[in-house]
């Protein structure tokens, strides 16, 4: 974190997720887990209470047989610039957004696990360690090493990959770089998407690729009409898509489908 | 002091128990045997407790059935409640030692004990459900000053010091410790300062109180729980001091009126029944019409303009608009008028039922204000979720049933909870006479 | 929470709430430690009896903390709010001015023996001023026959001082371990025995007849002793004695003997005003 008294370029890091690109085929959350040292489910553990920075949820229109239309939305912590819900109700601030990068961090080291921030986030995106992390022998070894595995009884989520953050600014740093500049990097979901649906970058950046979708029609963020101004940005150019993201609940038909929504 | 035996005497010295010399003059109390096999099931039920609760703390929270969802589950919901009962050990001591109602030093200790025993419980109970209880001080370390849960943090420890030094001369107050001439002399100088600890209490109960209602109110995210308000409190925050302080009064006419039948004594005046009745009445009464405001407001405004139709909350089973009925008519607006009708105040049945349907709607209130909360989604492609306690839950809450219960149990037995049961005795006894 | 903490700023809320915690503290702690200091200044200047009595005052029932003044019926209603001390009464002290207390007529009250020349003490002891200017202290014939013969005494040694509504010694009978209440101020000098009819002599602090005024004379004997019989009437009742001191009866020698189902300890609580 650049101290406050810096001038600094300050970034605004943010995704634009193409719904209409996404398959559901889950490679964002396998990267993700494995970027960031997620262990590997317990025994025991259900989509309710595993760890899934991110996560994809399948929606469909609700209309019946041969209508049917699906989509997916993976939802990873939104990174609300506004007012962010779980930074002011953390007791003991461990929760802060860098004001450098726009990234809701969350510091597990500092973190009591009383789990109100998780209550306070409209889009489920925190995730407690009801276990103690642990991997299968020999597993260890594929640890990054750029990211500290988080302990039992702690709250985390989605940070935007902040080892890969933290490594382009050593390089940029070895290259000679200002370290008040942003730095250009890709989280791993992004880069593990097969088919490039998620974009990411500084969303100050007005030539950048994310800004430039995120401005785009048939752009929507999800819940913004509780206007805390999330830096995920997707895309549909399907309006029940669009529609899914601010409806109120339940949406169009989804009594049934919700039930069958896989959740990681 | 020179003892000289009497020359006269020749009659063995009667002798008693620890247990005897310990038990207040003039009061009568169970018998040894009798009080243990009272304290055993309780004793198992807190070991059975502790058990559970040890099993959270050395395993982790994977011993409950909450989830990255239900962040908050049976634990939270019932320490809100606890909570809100023990409002009676401040309001109590405020309408006690600041308003100067003397009618209530008939209750007032036992009052205390209340109050400690469920704030004891609930800040034990706390202690299991955060994930790293050993870094409870990181919120006085780093306290961020924005979040409710910092001063309810701040308030309960304080409060719980303060209810823990008024428990202090209560104890101090008992026969055998009194002939400890240092206990007796702090016990009498520091009864005299008890009116600063009472306003202390007030100071902080007020707003810890209010701050756990506002736990919820400033929860933006979630439409459901989230209300406007004044300043930085939103409208939860009000309606909890009301709700605990109206509440407080008849959660003690409840326990003493339990007491008063496991015992089978008269412990306080009936006027005194009438009148914690009658506080808690009002309060009630203005509670459930600040409650109506509110849902209305929320209802037609609050939620709607930020897109939620408040109608949509109930769609969901099993929580129908019923629980809004049974929140504040069923369990708000009858017991209040029961309580504010003289006639029907003046039947213990009446009064009784009154209070706990009174405690009842607190507790439902602070149910939904957690469950129902935590279960709603806010995504529109989410799930509605539901959740039921793990026995280890289950366990760790009834080990401070069961913890508040003993320690009630030997405070009512050891210590002069009630001033008034030995003139009550007496009067009693002129009645016989008669 | 401290400047030095990561994070730390100072802004308008985290000067009310930190002000308002520790202010909170202050005032929390400034309340023990000012109770603790006020105690050992209290045992240093031997205010333990005083404070001893001021406490069991404070619990006695309303009734029992009645003015003497009410139970002659000169005075409707009034609670005493001097601890029983007289002597720093200005009510007591007018009231005596403008009608002397009668001398009293007989010596046998309800058949019991309450001779005329000495003072009486409501924690049931009286007071004899002797030809050498000390005086004696013993239990009257109500306290004697509550107590009947002693189990055992603790007297305080010769030489100690007593003070008014202090302890003056304790008695243990039949379950009951009272203290009964000193009716002077003084220095112990010689210390009797049961069988002797007196308990204590005792040379007092001061002499004439403000230092005794908290004490008991003449006619106000009769109407007070009325009460106390009262008194004990219901709380033998309520303490599960049958009721067999019936209106003029007169209580026998040693009534401990007389009630053994009765609790004998809260019987000589409440009439030697312990609580």
């Amino acid at each position: 974190m650049i101290g406050p008294n810096k001038q600094i370029r300050a970034a605004r890091y943010g995704m634009t997720i193409d719904v209409d690109r996404c398959t559901g085929c889950g490679a964002c959350m396998v990267a993700c887990a494995v970027e960031n040292n997620v262990p590997p489910a317990h025994a025991g553990a259900t989509d309710r209470n595993g760890i899934t920075w991110i996560r994809v949820y399948k929606i469909d229109n609700g209309l019946p047989y041969p209508e049917t239309r699906s989509a997916f939305i993976p939802v990873m912590c939104q990174h609300c610039g506004n007012e962010t819900p779980c930074v002011h109700v953390c007791p003991q601030q461990a929760v802060d957004v860098d004001p450098a990068t726009g990234v809701v961090g969350e510091m597990p080291q500092r973190c009591l696990g009383c789990r109100y921030c998780m209550a306070a986030c409209p889009y489920h995106a925190r995730y407690f360690n009801w276990w103690d992390p642990a991997w299968p022998k020999g597993m260890e070894k594929t640890l990054n090493p750029d990211v500290t595995p988080r302990m039992r009884g702690v709250v985390e989520k989605c940070n935007f990959c902040h080892g890969r953050w933290h490594a382009a600014k050593q390089q940029a740093a070895a290259e000679g770089k200002p370290d008040t500049e942003p730095v250009q990097y890709l989280p791993a979901c992004a880069e593990a998407c097969p088919i490039k649906a998620i974009q990411f970058g500084d969303l100050n950046d007005p030539a950048g690729a994310p800004a430039r979708a995120a401005q785009s029609g048939g752009s929507f963020r999800l819940l913004e009409k509780l206007h805390t101004d999330p830096k995920i940005y997707y895309r549909s150019k399907r309006d029940w898509v669009r529609a899914s993201a601010n409806a109120p609940h339940p949406f169009a038909g989804q009594h049934e489908a919700g039930k069958e929504n896989h959740r990681g | 002091m020179r003892r000289i035996p009497s020359p006269g005497s020749t009659k063995p010295e009667r002798r008693t128990t620890v247990d005897r010399q310990l038990i207040p003059r003039g009061v009568k109390r169970c018998s040894t045997g009798k009080f243990l096999l009272w304290i055993l099931p309780w004793a198992a039920l807190l070991a059975f407790g502790l058990y559970s609760a040890g099993l959270c703390l050395v395993k982790g929270l994977n011993q409950t059935n909450m989830d990255n969802r239900f962040a908050f589950g049976l634990w939270i919901f019932l320490d809100l409640t606890v909570i809100a009962l023990g409002a009676g050990a401040f309001f109590t001591g405020f309408l006690l030692y600041i308003l100067k109602l003397k009618e209530l030093r008939a209750v007032i200790n036992s009052a205390v004990v209340i109050g400690l025993v469920c704030y004891t419980g609930a800040v034990c109970v706390l202690a299991v459900d955060v994930g790293q209880p050993l870094r409870a001080w990181f919120t006085f370390w780093y306290p961020n000053v924005h979040s409710m849960l910092t001063e309810v943090t701040f308030c309960i420890s304080c409060y719980l010091t303060v209810l823990a030094i008024e428990y202090v001369p209560i104890v101090l107050k008992n026969r055998k410790l009194r002939q400890v001439p240092s206990f007796l002399v702090f016990e009498f100088e520091l009864h005299k300062l008890v009116y600063v600890l009472a306003g202390v209490g007030t100071f902080l109960s007020f707003f810890h109180q209010g701050s756990l209602g506002g736990l919820y109110g400033v929860l933006r995210g979630r439409p459901f729980a989230f209300r406007e308000g004044f300043a930085v409190w939103p409208s939860t925050f009000f309606l909890f001091i009301l709700s605990a302080a109206a509440v407080g009064p008849s959660f003690i006419l409840l326990t003493t009126w339990l007491v008063e039948k496991i015992s089978r004594k008269n412990l306080v005046r009936p006027e005194v029944f009438g009148l914690l009745g009658r506080i808690s009445g009002l309060l009630l009464a203005v509670y459930v019409l600040a409650k109506t405001v509110d849902t209305l407001i929320w209802i037609n405004r609050t939620s709607p303009e930020i897109g939620f139709p408040a109608a949509q909350y109930y769609s969901w089973q099993p929580f129908g608009t019923w629980i809004l009925f049974a929140e504040i008519v069923l369990f708000g607006l009858v017991p209040a008028l029961i309580l504010l009708a003289p006639q029907l105040r003046a039947r213990t049945g009446w009064l009784v039922a009154a209070a706990a349907m009174a405690c009842a709607g607190v507790a439902l209130n602070r149910f939904v204000m957690t469950v129902q909360t935590l279960a709603l989604p806010t995504l529109s492609f989410d799930r509605y979720l539901s959740y039921f306690p793990s026995w280890q839950e289950t366990g760790t809450f009834l080990a401070v049933v069961a913890f508040g219960v003993l320690v009630y149990s030997f405070s009512f037995r050891y210590f002069q909870l009630f001033p008034s049961e030995r003139e009550l005795k007496f009067g009693a006894a002129a009645v016989r006479e008669r | 929470m401290l400047p030095w903490n990561y994070g730390f700023h100072l802004d308008a809320g985290h000067i009310v709430f930190l002000g308002a915690f520790y202010t909170v503290l202050v005032i929390v702690a400034t309340t023990l430690v000012s109770a603790a200091l006020r105690s050992r200044q209290d045992l240093r200047s031997r205010k333990l009896e005083r404070i001893r009595w001021h406490s069991e005052f404070n619990d006695l029932p309303a009734r029992d903390r009645a003015c003497r003044h009410v139970l002659t019926g000169e005075l409707e209603s009034r609670e005493c709010p001097h601890s029983f001390d007289c002597r720093e009464c200005e009510t007591h002290a007018r009231l005596v001015e403008g009608h002397p207390v009668a001398a009293g007529e007989e010596e046998e009250i309800f058949g019991m023996s309450f001779p005329l020349d000495r003072l009486y003490h409501r924690g049931h002891t009286w007071v004899r001023p002797e030809s050498d200017g000390t005086v004696t202290v013993g239990l009257d014939d109500l306290g004697s026959r509550l107590l009947g013969t002693p189990g055992q005494v603790a007297l305080p040694p010769v030489g100690s001082q007593i003070e008014v509504n202090g302890t003056a010694f304790r008695v243990h009978k039949h379950g009951a371990d009272v203290r009964v209440l000193s009716p002077v101020e003084g220095e112990v000098l010689e210390a009797g025995a049961p069988g002797a009819g007196w308990y204590l002599r005792v040379r007092p602090a001061a002499s004439g007849e403000p230092a005794f005024r908290h004490l008991l004379r003449g006619a106000e004997v009769r109407p007070w002793l009325m009460r106390e019989l009262e008194r004990l009437q219901l709380t033998l009742t309520a303490e599960g004695a049958a009721p067999a001191l019936a209106d003029g009866g007169v209580p026998i020698a040693d009534m401990s003997q007389a009630y053994p189902q009765a609790d004998w300890d809260a019987v000589c609580g409440e009439m030697f005003l312990e609580g």
